[in-house]
This record gives structure tokens, C-alpha cells and sequence, in this order.
């Protein structure tokens, strides 16, 4: 299972940083594929590439700040969060794509 | 070319009630080194930045941060308090560990944002913040902090 997230938040400063580290650690505890790009006051940094958008299965975006070119996930499935929840609720929402994942591929 | 932070950079037992007397006896510090041109004009931005949104990221963290002409080498200097520090935090808590940053102006044009990307991330682990806290003495968490810093500017 592959997952992919951009980060974003207003002053691009830390939360954004931490919200990315948040979701890679899930991420690799419940054995994902993961990559997260940030979109934080440096710019985009570890861009996700049309290869990566294609072979996603869920897509988590962070919802406190517009995410750039956000159009390249339509018809992705797409998850959001804020950013706080992505700091503190990471597993969970890992937890909740796999329950997601396993009664779609029953 | 000196580093970003020393032992003399570090306070382990930061005596402070509040965050305004914490960030200038970090900022002391800072002046100590003689790493700043203008002690009060970096402080004044410190606190200008402060009072634009709150650097309290959780965890029990804040990242206070100045970038300006008054600081010449790019610094961070590190603080604990046991007690802890209201800092009107995101989370509401108190803040423990604090992390001033001192940039100045010129600098290449980012360098403190890297630096505070860098520590975010690391501060995401639990095992970071544990070493944080319970470090016993300067030289085992200055090994550790340059690291990162030194990583961080390299990317």
C-alpha cells in the first residue's frame, strides 16, 4: 500500500516540518510505502512526481493552508487533515486508510 | 568558521517564569559569545516576531527566532527548564526546552528556516525529546544539536 501527503501551514515555519515527520513515522510503523512533500517557507521540498501520484492509493493533504497544484490528485483518493491531527493522530489515521484499503480489496 | 551553537550556548537549568525573561537570559548567552552586534536590537526583533504568532510548536518546545543586522554569527542557543515556561503554546502547555536562533540579515537567505526544519522534524521523536530533557550535561546534547544544524545547512 502506497501513501503519499503534501504538508502545509501558515507561517511554513515548523508545523509544516512536523507534520511531515509525523505522517512519515505512521506511515513506516503500519509498513507503508510513504513519501511527503512540503510545501513550507524553504518552497516545495521531496516534490511528489507523476509516478508517485500514480501508484498512491490514498492521498493526505493537509487542510490549514490552500495546497499548491492540488489538481494533479484529482480522481486520487484524497484524505484531509488538519495539521494538528497529522502531528498527533498519525496512526490513527493510518489505522483508518488500512481498514479503508482492506474492505475495498476484500 | 565557528558553529552554530557551543557549550556556552547551552543552559540546562534556564531559571524563568516567564518566556520574555527566558529568551533574554538565552539571549545573554548569545551576547556572551559575542556572536551579536546590538544585544537590544536582537531581542526587539525576537520579541517582535514572538508577538506576531506564538512559537510554542507543542511538545513542550518553543523556537523563538530573530533574523536581523544585529547578530553576526548565525547562532541557536539551547534551554531547559524543568519547570516549565508558559508560553502561550498551541497546545496550551508549558514550554521546557527552548530554542533560541539568532540569524543575521545577510545570511544566506534561509539558513534559520532550515535549521528550524531540521529541529522540527527531529523533535517528532520521542527519544530526542527524552534526551533533551533528562541530558545531563552540556557536552553529550552538543555532539547531538550540531549535527543536525550542521546537516541541515548542508541540504
Amino acid at each position: 500500500m502506497k501513501v503519499i501527503a503534501v504538508t502545509a501551514c501558515p507561517s511554513g515555519v515548523a508545523h509544516t516540518y512536523m507534520a511531515a515527520e509525523a505522517i512519515e513515522m505512521a506511515a513506516k510503523e503500519a509498513g507503508f510505502d510513504i513519501k511527503v512533500e512540503t510545501q513550507g517557507s524553504i518552497g516545495i521540498e521531496n516534490a511528489l512526481t507523476k509516478e508517485d501520484i500514480t501508484s498512491a492509493d490514498y492521498v493526505v493533504l493537509t487542510k490549514d493552508m490552500q495546497i499548491k497544484n492540488e489538481t494533479r490528485f484529482s480522481g486520487k483518493t484524497v484524505v484531509r487533515v488538519t495539521v494538528g491531527d497529522a502531528i498527533k493522530k498519525s496512526n490513527a489515521l493510518m489505522k483508518k486508510l488500512q481498514q479503508h484499503y482492506d474492505s475495498k480489496n476484500k | 568558521m565557528n558553529s552554530i551553537i557551543n557549550e556556552s550556548l547551552i543552559n540546562l537549568t534556564l531559571s524563568a517564569d516567564d518566556k520574555k525573561t527566558a529568551i533574554t537570559q538565552l539571549a545573554k548567552q548569545i551576547q556572551l559569545d559575542e556572536r551579536l552586534n546590538d544585544f537590544d536590537a536582537y531581542l526587539e526583533e525576537v520579541f517582535r516576531r514572538e508577538a506576531l504568532s506564538t512559537t510554542g510548536i507543542g511538545f513542550g518546545v518553543g523556537i523563538p527566532h530573530g533574523k536581523t543586522d544585529a547578530v553576526k554569527i548565525p547562532t541557536v542557543a539551547f534551554g531547559r527548564s524543568v519547570e516549565g515556561i508558559e508560553w502561550e503554546s498551541l497546545d496550551e502547555k508549558p514550554v521546557h526546552m527552548v530554542f533560541l536562533i539568532a540569524v543575521p540579515e545577510s545570511a544566506s537567505s534561509n539558513a534559520h528556516l532550515k535549521i528550524l526544519a531540521a529541529l522540527s522534524r527531529r523533535l517528532m521523536k520521542e527519544e530526542f525529546r527524552q534526551e533533551l530533557m533528562q541530558s545531563k550535561d552540556e557536552a553529550s546534547l552538543l555532539s547531538q544539536l550540531n549535527e543536525i544544524f550542521e546537516l541541515a545547512l548542508q541540504k
